[in-house]
């Protein structure tokens, strides 16, 4: 077995007395396509949340690419997050006034890029999801399809370490569906760790190894 | 943290929300102008006052005729021996110079009587203070005093620099600043109290808007000897020696308290210890005027503080609708990787830019409005320093800042997860 990027050791999440996550151990490997699935309320949601460093375990021990995450201050979890995790949404969150391209630039932006080089990797992203002739339109002037397309150049901005994609073909038809798992099958190919959460059974058909999440524990 | 992100979305989020802006915008303007306007008042006021001090003379003395005294027949009143008294009894005074005044001269020029008119009697010495005049001919001189010469000069009105907009309503006109202003009076004659004076000089006065004294009513119209006054226009036999003050110079402010204890003393002795008469310091009354004025400038700073205090509320309120309405952007741009600061930085940017427009707004409106106002308000107008502007604008955008501050410190503790549910 390769290297574990992704390392959870009975991870614990509360709210007051609800327990969403109950304890959750397992790893993924460097280069891993993984899918958690699960019925809603599952704790899905709450799972990639203290993964992609947007919330804290209440219990448990997270460690990402060997850095323990559980006890950072708030600052270094948001380095690493920007530094190693790429995230793709359901709901595409790109913002309504910025270009596909300015879209795409953001995160470097927060990584102290220089414009010229955000500008410069953004374009190529773009081009690599087929979008460079669009990238001056708002999202709104952008298919869903191809929202999420500038979604997923944008996660790839900052070359993280893992791509956490949160149901990215929950809002799109089959065809858009098709085209997007079909770029995140060849970013793994190329070697990108993609943890994929989703309740439809033929997405998560297409992960390497699927993790089942039932009332906040691994089935 | 990245400034460069935040000015570039501050700017965006201005341009998008006009209206919004606009009313941060004005009520920080508003403010920057009210303050702006105030700092001119102040400065102008500390400049006249300067300008007054150095035209009076730091040790300057009014000894006055009490009005409403009735005599217990032991004093003569206020006199010209009383000014010659003084000068005898302290020679190293640097002005000794008692005037007396006919309110309605009523003089006659070729045969025609004139209205609006006053007669001051006057000997050489008045002239070193208070002179804001231009001559043209000369002035009165000790043999006219002790000739009691029928000589006069008479004093040109200045007219304005430039005119106040309330002038133009107020546009009546006395006979005889008519005649002086439009007929050269220099070497004619002029008859006062039936008698015939020659005119051996004249006096203009600057524009009333440059006029750097800060009694600018009162200007004498005709000045003679104060003998020939006596001599020829005094009616009964008492006011053929009164004078209605002594204005006396020490020269030096330090003097000032012992010259006028000295003066006290001297004049009891000389009116047999009836108090007809009484001392002041014109620097009191300049203080006494300061103080008054302070009470304004307090009163208007206070509403410039406020405004801009206003200004500063108005922005966060908006800062705060601002970050309720961009709670689901704030949540991405924190997955994404801003930090705390970051997201602090993009509120406080977007306020900070409208303050900074808004305080240049207001200078430009305070400059504009300074001039028109001073004016109105017949004060010194006071060229502000670019400074002045400078610091306004820094004060205006520093303001709004620190209002932004707190809604963009809510703004920047918010749960990304949390704020990124928010649907908008």
């Amino acid at each position: 077995m390769s290297e574990a990027l992704v390392v959870c050791e009975n991870l614990k999440r509360s709210y007051g007395d609800y327990a969403a996550l109950k304890g959750v151990s397992f790893s993924i490997a460097r280069g891993e396509f993984a899918a958690v699935m699960g019925p809603s309320g599952c704790g899905k949601s709450t799972l990639l949340a203290l993964l992609g460093l947007l919330d804290r375990p209440t219990g448990g021990r997270y460690v990402l690419d060997g850095v323990d995450a559980s006890s950072l201050p708030d600052s270094e979890l948001t380095r690493l997050r920007r530094e190693r995790i790429g995230f793709v949404f359901q709901a595409y969150n790109l913002l309504p006034r910025l270009t596909a391209l300015e879209n795409v630039a953001l995160p470097m932006a927060y990584a102290g890029v220089s414009p010229d080089e955000r500008r410069a990797r953004a374009l190529r992203l773009l081009a690599r999801v087929g979008l460079e002739a669009k990238s001056g339109r708002t999202p709104l002037e952008l298919s869903g399809g191809e929202r999420q397309r500038v979604g997923i150049a944008r996660s790839l901005a900052n070359s993280p370490a893992v791509l956490l994609a949160d149901e990215p073909t929950g809002n799109l038809d089959s065809k858009s569906s098709a085209e997007v798992m079909a770029f995140l099958k060849e970013l793994h190919a190329e070697g990108m760790t993609v943890l994929l959460v989703t309740h439809d059974p033929a997405i998560g058909a297409a992960a390497q190894r699927v993790l089942r999440l039932k009332d906040g524990l691994l089935a | 943290m990245n400034i460069g992100e935040a000015g570039r979305t501050a700017a965006r989020e201005i341009r998008v929300h006009k209206i919004r802006s606009l009313l941060s915008f004005s009520a920080i303007s508003v403010g920057a102008a009210s303050l702006l306007y105030t700092l001119a008042q102040t400065r102008g006021m500390q400049e006249s006052v300067r300008k007054n001090l150095k035209l009076m003379g730091p040790g300057a003395l009014t000894i006055s005729a009490k009005e409403h005294y009735t005599s217990r027949g032991l004093s003569k009143g206020l006199t010209g021996a009383d000014a010659d008294a003084i000068r005898a009894e302290m020679p190293e005074l640097y002005m000794v110079s008692p005037t007396a005044r006919d309110w309605n001269a009523r003089p006659r020029f070729a045969g025609k009587p004139l209205d609006g008119a006053n007669a001051l009697g006057v000997t050489p010495e008045w002239r070193r203070r208070n002179w804001v005049y231009r001559l043209r001919g000369r002035f009165l001189n000790e043999t006219d005093v002790r000739e009691t010469a029928r000589v006069c000069l008479v004093v040109e009105p200045g007219g304005w620099f430039k005119k106040p907009f309330w002038a133009a309503f107020w546009s009546h006109v006395n006979g005889f600043d008519a005649l002086v202003t439009r007929r050269d009076m220099l070497g004619r004659h002029l008859e006062l109290g039936g008698h015939d004076f020659l005119v051996v000089g004249t006096l203009k006065l600057p524009p009333r808007d440059l006029d750097p004294r800060l009694e600018k009513w009162g200007n004498p119209s005709i000045i003679v000897p104060l003998t020939s006054y006596h001599a020829f226009l005094a009616g009964d036999q008492r006011q053929q020696t009164a004078v209605d003050k002594i204005q006396v110079d020490t020269g030096d402010e330090k003097t000032l308290g012992a010259v006028r204890h000295r003066i006290e003393q001297l004049l009891s002795q000389r009116h047999r210890g009836e108090k007809d008469f009484e001392v002041k310091s014109d620097l009191q009354d300049l203080e006494d005027m300061i103080r008054e004025q302070n009470k304004d400038v307090a009163v208007a700073l206070a509403l410039g503080i406020v405004a801009l205090l206003s200004g500063g509320i108005g922005i966060l309120n908006v800062t705060l609708a601002a970050v309720y309405s961009r709670m689901r952007e704030i949540g991405i741009r924190r997955a994404l990787g801003a930090e705390r600061a970051d997201v602090l930085a993009l509120f406080i940017a977007e306020a900070a830019l409208l303050g900074l427009a808004g305080g240049a707004a207001g200078v430009a409106l305070g400059a504009v409005g300074i001039e028109k106002l001073a004016k109105a308000a017949g004060n010194e107008v006071v060229e502000l320093a670019w400074f002045h502007a400078a610091g306004m604008v820094a004060l205006s955008a520093a303001t709004a800042a620190a209002f932004a501050a707190y809604p963009a410190w809510l703004a920047s503790r918010m749960d990304p997860i949390e704020a990124m549910r928010e649907e908008r």
